[in-house]
């Protein structure tokens, strides 16, 4: 009986990659727009100006304090009532930006205030506006605080994007899902299914090991 | 070119300058001692704007600090910082800390900026660490590409905050040695220090703060051999006793 | 937008909310202690010395860390029927979460003891401390301290996780709001309203994160 519905399995494999591509895509946009968002909030975030700081604490801990999942309802069913209809892919990859732009947001921020006082003062003495300094000083410093965990982050969203199957988006975990009801074996194709996330995370882990290697090496050197 | 008129700074209730009168003229040496906690580094950072003040008026070669429509970064590439910490950016080499602020702010082209920036750490004795990181480099050595950089804007004034209070004592002298060329080479510069030899040789004039308030004013031998305050008299013992 | 907002509806499905409130939290707690028990024992198995015991333990806390917890849920929800176990949902769903924050517990647990500093061990060794003896009254003591506010963290986390064992069924909390969606078309009070209810939860816990994080820390004085 295994046997039997292992070379299903076998057969079926290609929908897993299928899957596992949708989970790159939705995994990536995420990434990338949760980057991008993350790194302008992030700076703004360290800045002085308090009540940008306090607002966009706020959204921070909205996004940590509630389950990704009911994040993913909200964007889903709620947003139709207030006239914006999305489809599945759009609100799964609008939702997975929304929470990695929040975590990268202070991860960013943790790293710009990890950069010595004396920067900005030796960076705004030579006559640099606040936006060279930035560029030229200070973030090329804070990458270093911001790499290790930024990596990591990474890891999570992709682990995060499988709860983007309640809403019917075909990425891996829900190529499972959908296979389980004809292929009752349920260790089997879940494990086939932990197996793949570890294949696309396992590279983003070591990579972040090393990251953190090097960071701690740089820091004995000074 | 630059001139204090009544200026106060409060931090809190704690009244940091006290009614500030000061003027230094084109090309004139001077140098600020005083306890700490006495505001001489509050001072000499209200020059370039790292600090604000309340009251009072203060012009930078005419342009008035006080008023906020000035140019920040106009004033500031006019005018060379040197910090205690030094605070190289730690990400990049020697010259690319001295040639920064030319290609970025006087938008000077890469091969100008290099070449000017060579010129400027012969000048402090550097050229062949123009490639090394700070982390390479010693604390005079590091202090001297500071003043490099500064140095590298062309600024009518050179502003310099306990420059070698941080340095280990055998690596002061190479840092005191630029200071003085720069200074015998008619620089407007304002040091903040304890390096009484230092203001000896070249200072025109020393100055004397304690408690936020300018104490006692004069060239360096009267100062120092005929001290016309109590107070100035105290802290001249307590530095030659040390 | 939020004109017509019904709190009347909230008012009478409030006994409902109340209830699943009450759910996620208890099943936090018990899949919080069950968690703990479970960290300790593979953390006590990571940093053993026989290799077949730290093999095991290294390969259960890494299959946790590098798939998505949905994954795990769903690998025990389909998969333990197949191997002639029927568990109701709530048990699967505290086990899968039993053993997914117990792996991050242990791992937490292992940087709290090797953040000791080695200098204690070896005081507690030359004064002739054995092994448990310098467990109890210098390493774990001092452990403590760097232990408690990633463990506090770690609770946080399993809150919010409880809400995707409503994907099996288990009335908790998001489980609410799903219900009172499909039963009145009303999604924007009840998810609004589990977010909140999962914001109350998460203040209290950050609260408790933040003053320990301040009280329990013990460092090497000079």
């Amino acid at each position: 009986m295994i046997s039997f519905y292992f070379q299903r399995l076998v057969e079926i494999f290609p929908f897993f990659l299928k899957g596992l591509w949708m989970t790159v895509i939705v995994a990536g946009s995420g990434l990338v727009f949760g980057t991008i968002c993350g790194f302008l909030l992030g700076i703004l975030r360290a800045g002085k100006n308090k009540v940008i700081t306090r607002l966009i604490g706020v959204y921070v801990a909205v996004i940590r304090g509630t389950p990704f999942v009911v994040q993913i309802f909200i964007v889903f069913f709620i947003l139709p009532e207030w006239g914006i209809q999305l489809d599945a892919l759009p609100a799964a990859i609008l939702a997975l930006s929304i929470l990695g732009t929040a975590f990268i947001c202070e991860i960013v921020a943790g790293g710009v205030k990890a950069v010595a006082a004396g920067q900005w003062e030796a960076a705004a003495s030579s006559g640099l506006t606040r936006i060279q300094q930035l560029r030229l000083v200070i973030i090329p410093q804070a990458m270093q605080t911001i790499l290790p965990p930024l990596v990591g982050q990474y890891v999570l969203l992709i682990k995060d994007s499988s709860v983007v199957s309640v809403i019917g988006v075909v990425e891996l975990t829900r190529v499972g899902w959908v296979t389980v009801v004809r292929i009752p074996e349920g260790l089997m194709v879940f494990s086939l299914v932990g197996f793949l996330y570890f294949v696309i995370s396992y590279p983003l882990i070591r990579l972040s090991n090393y990251l953190e290697k090097r960071m701690a090496v740089q820091e004995t050197k000074l | 070119m630059i001139k204090f008129d009544g200026v106060n700074k409060w931090y809190g209730k704690l009244h940091v300058l006290n009614d500030i009168n000061l003027e230094v003229a084109s090309g004139e040496v001077v140098v600020i001692c005083g306890p700490s906690g006495s505001g001489k580094s509050t001072l000499i950072r209200c020059i370039n704007r790292l600090e604000k003040f309340q009251k009072g008026e203060l012009y930078v070669d005419g342009m008035p600090l006080h008023d906020h429509g000035t140019s920040l970064t106009k004033l500031r590439a006019d005018i060379g910082f040197v910090f205690q910490q030094f605070h190289l950016y730690p990400h990049m080499t020697a010259l690319q800390n001295v040639t920064l602020a030319p290609i970025h702010v006087r938008k000077v082209s890469k091969k100008d900026a290099e070449a000017l920036g060579r010129q400027k750490l012969i000048r402090v004795g550097l050229e062949d660490k123009a490639d090394a990181y700070p982390t390479q480099l010693s604390g005079g050595q590091q202090q001297r590409v500071a003043i490099a950089r500064g140095l590298a804007m062309s600024p009518k004034i050179m502003l310099f905050d306990e420059p070698t209070s941080a340095l280990d004592p055998e690596m002061i002298g190479e840092v005191l040695d630029v200071m003085v060329k720069l200074a015998k080479e008619g620089m407007t510069m304002c040091v903040v220090t304890h390096e009484m030899g230092f203001a000896r040789q070249v200072a025109d004039r020393v100055i004397f703060m304690d408690a936020g308030q300018l104490i006692e004013t004069g060239p360096p031998t009267q100062f120092f051999d005929n001290p016309q305050t109590k107070r100035a008299a105290q802290f001249i013992s307590k530095i030659l006793t040390h | 937008m939020l004109e017509g907002f019904n709190f009347r509806i909230i008012w009478e499905y409030m006994p409902f909310f109340m209830e699943g409130v009450r759910n996620t939290a208890l099943i936090s707690l018990i899949s919080l202690f069950l968690a703990l028990i479970a960290g300790i024992v593979a953390c006590a198995g990571r940093l053993s010395k026989w290799k077949l015991l730290r093999g095991v333990a290294i390969f259960y806390i890494e299959s946790i860390r590098t798939t998505p917890l949905l994954v795990q849920i769903y690998f025990f929800y389909f998969g333990l029927p197949t191997l002639g176990f029927r568990i109701p949902e709530l048990q699967t769903g505290i086990l899968a979460l039993m053993l997914n924050s117990g792996a991050y517990i242990a791992e937490i647990i292992r940087a709290g003891i090797t953040s000791v500093p080695s200098g204690q061990i070896e005081a507690g060794v030359s004064s002739g401390l054995n092994y448990f003896q310098r467990m109890r009254f210098i390493i774990l003591p001092q452990a403590v301290g760097v232990t408690v506010p990633p463990l506090l963290g770690q609770a946080i986390v399993l809150v919010k996780d409880t809400a995707l064992l409503s994907l099996i069924s288990v009335m908790e909390l998001t489980r609410c709001g799903q219900v009172l969606t499909s039963e009145r078309f009303m999604p924007t009070e009840a998810f609004f309203t589990v977010a909140f209810f999962y914001l109350c939860l998460y203040f209290c816990l950050k609260t408790l994160a933040d003053w320990s994080q301040k009280k329990l820390i013990f460092r090497e004085v000079y």
